[in-house]
């Protein structure tokens, strides 16, 4: 296997190590250093994909980021397929496997391109949104086709194998790109001993200078690199990042950088690496250093294999020692893309043409083509490439010398090889994702950086800048400067001597006209991912777009997935020109992030799988486990949901935990409710205005129950608060409420009543909480402590004590959510599997019963106890609760919500009020959520009265129990309301009262 | 324990004041006990991070003003250290003490001394004051190691680097989805104090974070101290 277009000599591969590697199904050889890229060039691969829309063959044109057409889905396992990569980006490693995203069924032969003259009249500009508009039904069955032919790739379907992570990095500096000016920057800013992070993309640091044909102190340039990177890696305040993308700019100097940590290596990550990574990076000071992408010239029949950026020519050449053709005719406006042809006839191939499209370029650059004996035809340009897989030939005609008209008739050069500039636009992409707007440069020929509200500095090519002498002074000068904004004492680095040879000034020249108009001339095309040409932007303008980002969501210009980092300035012009305007008029469409894409792994670093979310568990979980409960997610907590038993159903395991607790004694791991800690001498005061109930006095050793609303006198959250002491108290929560209330009390503290001397703790985690409850719970109890006096009428429901339970200090709190004898036991959490096991150890002559949240539900519900935020949805007040009883509102001081809930809206009738709910049928458990209604039959809409807000079947009263809101329930007791439900049934239910057992509550004071 | 309480303390005092260790021979379950349990014991070849629970410490959260000179003697005539500044940390042979908030602090130590220092706390303290226990609900995570920093890097979005993050510095801060305070005890050494609840989320991410940097979880032998505290039935790598 040979590699024909690779040249003899030089390069910056390493020969000695082969590498092969497949594309398309066939094998390939290259050398380390390579990228996939040059690797298909020096294989003389030139169709490496179908386009967009019209399925035209498409071959590699640039050599870095912007490459629009060598776009591949790497992998060569189903769970490492990556879709989406930059052949010119993907080093080679051995056994690379990786396939075309475009040209479906194959990339010689395909539908689209045997139909594309059809389907190209079906898909003008505007294809897209006139497909959604019309049949509207019909997109999915286009969209299936058109992707799969279009090409953007495919995910994979089996889980990835490989982790990514996240690192959070913090430097006083930070500069972006590490070509000449980059390289300059930090040498300044770190020998001032500043942080610095100096990230570049590419495996190899120096940018531009690897290619370079200059000289630096008299040496090639790539000398220099080597001793810059030498000395910056030498010191401890310098982060070098190769491989890394700074893809993102946000506010406050916020970056994001995108490291391919093993991507070079291989298929799979090594053991124990990430694959990629994300720098989330806080700079004090950001120098965008991203120089500048080589734009190409839009002709005709542009997008033939063949057709290349010219500095993508001399980086082929320079870097990787790969010739991508034989002949070659170069465009250009300028000198700079002179050095392609010299490359390209010092690598021993044959230059066919320089096609200068100024008249005027007489100097330096052109005295050496002379030298050189290439034939240069100035006031030229080529209008057409020809041939069908690849350039067989240019045609080239004489151009005006403003470059709107051709003169004279067209010449045929034969080549293979098409190179194009049309100059240099700089990459303002980062500084246009803070929002940012480019500003037009008429000398540059291009959009520069806008106007910054960040702390951001600009150095080199981005700043419009192109000589490389001026690159390494302007950096150095920066660097400098943003490490003295840091606040270190920086000194602007020496800049190493560069030969200059003098440029003739170049032409603004973007469309090459043609003979016809572009609506009848071959396609040219401006934006090669998503096939838009110059023609179909004349149309976008005829249509009415006059707006560049209008002409740019009709066109599709810029939508790939490379943002238009080649066709968007010269689509830009062509707009302006057809708009009969100049181009800082028409104005420019800005980038936003990423600069090149992320994978979904190095986004979500490792916050996915085991790590996706806390879990939060209570210092009895391992039994629950080890006794097979099954878990329900409350918050980030992981409760027990019920505990079932070798093949019992859930509904079996539900009423055996509640008739267990009703008839003998249940227990629950109430660990999770919010518990806060209230000291100080105005505690009291304090709880008194947050709660809507009275709290004055509650006396040391006594319980409370408490409804607390926000302002609009809607209930947020509920609980029983214990007066711990005189100034002390223990406030409980809900479980999902417990961070929200303690800062709702540091709100009211700090904001409305710091003059309280209260501080709340939190305390949720400090105790482990066992509820027990049931007829036989205090006999139970007795048997493991000796200091608490059990007695009923000692220890009454809503009191709590302090004493020993199994050996343990505990304060033990006689308060039920369940109707029954209760006591809540809480012990310091390093003690609460102790006291739990022991509570079984006793407890297996009583058949205690552990149960979880589902049955704590169906018990409280058969009393009648809410649950907030189930119950209630922040659109209830207490008194939409049948709750006034716990409103007190003669208190002194008033208290939160009591101004809201008397507004006219809560105090008009009608309101929805919470109601138990019986259905006719006993065993039908109405779904929560079901809507009520007075008369299914009425014409639609059918007025609702409410939903159900819990409902449950309960075992022990053998019926289905439920409770909701309805309009005006509270005075519609006994009556009739029906629940039309999905399938079609409608089911009737009686309005009750909430209390289904035990109305007069003799079951908790026995 | 109960000689130690000062009765004149206790019947001033309008806080309801608990011994809540138990006497003697009742097993305490630290939080991450059960990931102590699992851990593999075979330490790798020159770890680059070594991570261990620092188990069953007294925890009292301080709250009160720096300014009210009968809170801030107090807390200094009581513990021996003087109220820390902003994000900064005192600590002796026993105990540490790390600023919190601008109201409040952290106070550990050895895990039998809670009631006792919270009765000298209280006989010291003046003004508008709270004494918290929390040691239930809280442990001390130590990470160690020369590529602990880099563990911190990936977990937390604080600046850990020695100019802003020097030895003896505290912070509040995120740590995965979760939340820690750091306090950096050494060149190489972290303590985090982590909620009960959500260590062993923590645990499984540092241990996580740390793969590539060749994790012990052994304490490292030359940071070791001899002190156990007696009555409390340590989990086995507890210093």
């Amino acid at each position: 296997m040979t590699q024909p277009n690779r040249l003899d000599n030089g390069g910056r591969i390493d020969r000695s190590k082969h590498l092969t590697f497949e594309f398309n199904g066939r094998r390939y050889k290259g050398f380390s250093g390579d990228t996939l890229a040059s690797a298909l060039l020096a294989n003389g691969v030139d169709v490496i994909g179908r386009s967009f829309k019209y399925s035209r063959p498409r071959g590699i044109v640039a050599a870095g980021a912007e490459e629009p057409n060598a776009v591949f889905q790497l992998g060569a396992t189903e769970a490492t397929q990556v879709p989406n990569v930059r052949a010119t980006q993907q080093e080679l490693f051995n056994g690379l496997v990786s396939q075309p995203t475009s040209g479906w069924p194959n990339l010689q032969f395909d539908f689209l391109g045997v139909f594309g003259s059809i389907l190209g009249r079906m898909l003008p500009p505007g294809f897209y949104y006139k497909t959604f508009m019309f049949p509207q039904a019909a997109w999915e069955t286009y969209e299936k086709y058109i992707r799969k032919a279009a090409g953007l790739g495919r995910s994979p379907r089996d889980p990835d194998v490989d982790t990514y992570d996240h690192l959070n990095q913090h430097t006083d500096v930070l500069i972006v790109g590490a070509g000449p000016a980059g390289l300059s920057a930090a040498l300044s800013a770190a020998r001032s001993g500043a942080r610095v992070i100096l990230a570049d993309e590419q495996a190899e640091m120096g940018g531009a200078l690897l290619d370079s044909r200059e000289t630096l102190n008299g040496k090639p340039a790539s000398n220099w690199v080597r001793d810059a990177l030498k000395e910056l890696s030498g010191y401890d305040n310098v982060l070098l990042l190769p491989r890394a993308t700074v893809n993102g700019y946000h506010d406050h100097n916020f970056l994001t950088i995108h490291e391919r940590r093993t991507d070079h290596l291989g298929d799979r990550a090594p053991a124990n690496q990430s694959r990629q990574r994300l720098h989330r990076v806080r700079a004090k000071w950001v120098i965008l250093a991203t120089g500048a992408h080589e734009r190409p010239l839009v002709y005709g029949n542009n997008d033939l294999p063949g057709c290349m950026l010219a500095s993508a020519v001399s980086t082929y050449i320079n870097r990787y020692a790969v010739a991508p053709g034989r002949r070659l005719v170069l465009m250009t406006t300028n000198d700079n893309a002179y050095r392609a042809a010299f490359d390209w006839q010092d690598a021993g191939r044959e230059v066919v043409a320089i096609v200068d499209t100024r008249a005027y370029a007489d100097g330096a650059w052109q005295d050496e083509a002379n030298r050189r004996g290439i034939k240069l035809l100035k006031g030229h340009a080529v209008i057409d490439a020809q041939g069908k897989m690849r350039v067989t030939g240019a045609v080239v005609a004489g151009l005006n010398t403003d470059g709107t008209q051709l003169t004279g008739k067209g010449e045929v050069l034969n080549c293979d090889t098409l190179a194009s500039s049309g100059g240099w636009s700089p990459a303002v992409h980062l500084s246009c994702h803070t929002g940012s707007r480019p500003v037009w440069d008429d000398d540059v020929i291009g959009f520069v950086p806008g106007k910054t509200v960040q702390k951001q500095l600009t150095a080199g090519a981005v700043t419009g800048c192109f000589s490389l002498a001026d690159c390494l002074a302007d950096g150095a000068r920066i660097g400098a400067e943003a490490a003295t904004n840091a606040g270190f004492n920086a000194e602007p680095a020496a800049a190493p001597s560069v030969r200059c040879r003098p440029e003739t000034r170049p032409m603004a020249l973007f469309c090459v006209p043609h003979y016809k108009p572009n609506s009848r001339a071959p396609k040219q095309f401006v934006d090669f991912q998503t096939d838009v040409t110059a023609a179909g932007i004349e149309l976008a303008t005829r249509e009415g777009f006059e707006s560049i980002e209008h002409v740019k969501r009709y066109t599709a210009m810029g939508f790939g997935t490379d943002q238009g980092k080649l066709g968007n300035i010269n689509g830009m012009a062509v707009a302006a020109k057809s708009l009969n305007q100049s181009i800082p008029e028409t104005g420019t469409t800005i980038f936003r992030p990423n600069y090149t894409p992320v994978t979904f792994g190095a986004i979500a670093g490792r916050h996915c799988n085991d790590l996706f979310e806390p879990k939060r568990y209570s210092a009895m979980h391992e039994w629950h486990v080890e006794h097979g409960a099954l878990f329900e997610e409350v918050g980030q907590w992981k409760r027990p949901w019920y505990f079932p038993k070798p093949n019992e159903s859930m509904q079996q395991a539900l009423d055996r935990e509640c008739l267990a607790t009703r008839n003998s004694v249940g227990i629950l791991d109430a660990s999770t409710l919010g518990k806060i800690d209230i000291q100080g001498k105005d505690a009291r005061e304090f709880i008194g205005r947050i709660y809507t109930n009275a709290w004055a006095k509650l006396a040391v050793g006594k319980c409370r129950y408490g409804l607390m609303c926000k302002e609009d006198g809607m209930v947020f959250d509920d609980g029983v608060t214990s007066c711990l002491a005189e100034d002390h108290f223990l406030m409980t929560t809900t479980t999902g409420g417990a961070a929200g209330v303690l800062e709702w009390l540091e709100f009211y503290h700090q904001t409305e009543w710091p003059e309280l001397e209260v501080y709340m703790n939190t305390v949720t985690d400090h105790w482990a909480t066992m509820t027990i409850a049931g007829p036989n719970a205090r006999k139970l109890l007795s048997e493991l402590t000796d200091d608490i006096d059990l007695d009923r009428d000692n220890f009454k429901f809503m009191d709590w004590r302090q004493g020993t339970v199994a050996g343990v200090p505990a304060r033990v709190f006689r308060i039920s959510f369940t109707g029954e004898l209760s006591y809540e036991i809480n012990v310091q959490a390093n003690y609460g599997l102790h006291v739990w096991e022991k509570l079984f150890e006793h407890g297996a002559k009583y058949d205690l019963t552990p149960y979880g949240t589902e049955t704590m539900h169906i018990l409280r519900a058969e009393k009648g106890f809410i649950i907030a935020g189930q119950d209630t949805d922040g659109s209830v007040h207490p008194y939409d609760l049948g709750m006034s009883w716990a409103v007190k509102e003669d208190k002194p001081f008033s208290f939160i919500g009591k101004r809201g809930m008397k507004r006219e809206d809560c105090v008009r009738d009608n309101r929805k009020q919470l109601v138990g709910l019986k259905t006719k049928d006993p065993s039908i458990v109405l779904p929560e959520g079901a809507q009520a209604v007075d008369n299914p039959n009425h014409p639609k809409p059918v007025p609702m009265l409410g939903h159900v807000t819990s409902s449950y079947y309960s075992a022990n009263l053998g019926r289905s129990i439920a409770m909701g809101v309805i309009k005006n329930g509270h005075k519609r007791m006994g009556e009739t309301v029906h629940y039309p439900l999905v399938d079609g049934r409608v089911v009737e239910a009686e309005i009750c009262s909430t209390i289904f057992l035990d109305p007069k509550g003799e079951r908790q004071n026995v | 324990m109960s000689e130690a309480i000062n009765k004149a303390v206790l019947e001033s005092t309008q806080i309801a004041i608990m011994e809540q260790l138990p006497e003697t021979g009742v097993p305490a379950r630290s939080p991450l006990a059960h990931q102590q349990q699992t851990a593999s014991r075979t330490a790798p070849e020159n770890p680059g991070v070594y991570l261990w629970e620092s188990a069953l410490k007294t925890h009292l959260a301080l709250r009160g003003d720096a300014n009210n000179a009968d809170f801030a003697n107090g807390v200094e005539a009581a513990t021996g250290l003087a109220l820390p500044e902003v994000l900064q940390s005192n600590h002796n042979n026993e105990w540490a003490l790390s600023w919190i908030a601008p109201d409040e602090w952290l106070l550990t130590g050895p895990g039998d001394q809670a009631l006792a220092m919270e009765m000298s706390l209280r006989e010291q303290l003046g003004g508008h004051y709270a004494v918290i226990n929390v040691g239930g609900g809280q442990t001390l995570v130590r990470l160690a190691g020369p590529r602990a920093r880099s563990v911190l890097m990936k977990s937390c979005p604080y600046d850990v680097h020695d100019r802003n993050f020097p030895v003896g510095k505290v912070v509040n801060t995120v740590l995965g989805k979760s939340q820690a305070t750091l306090r950096r005890v050494g060149d190489d050494e972290w303590e985090l104090v982590v909620r009960r609840s959500f260590a062993d989320y923590i645990w499984r991410w540092l241990v996580d974070a740390s793969q590539e940097y060749r994790l012990s979880l052994e304490q490292p032998t030359q940071g070791a101290s001899k002190n156990r505290a007696g009555r409390l039935q340590a989990s086995p790598v507890e210093n």
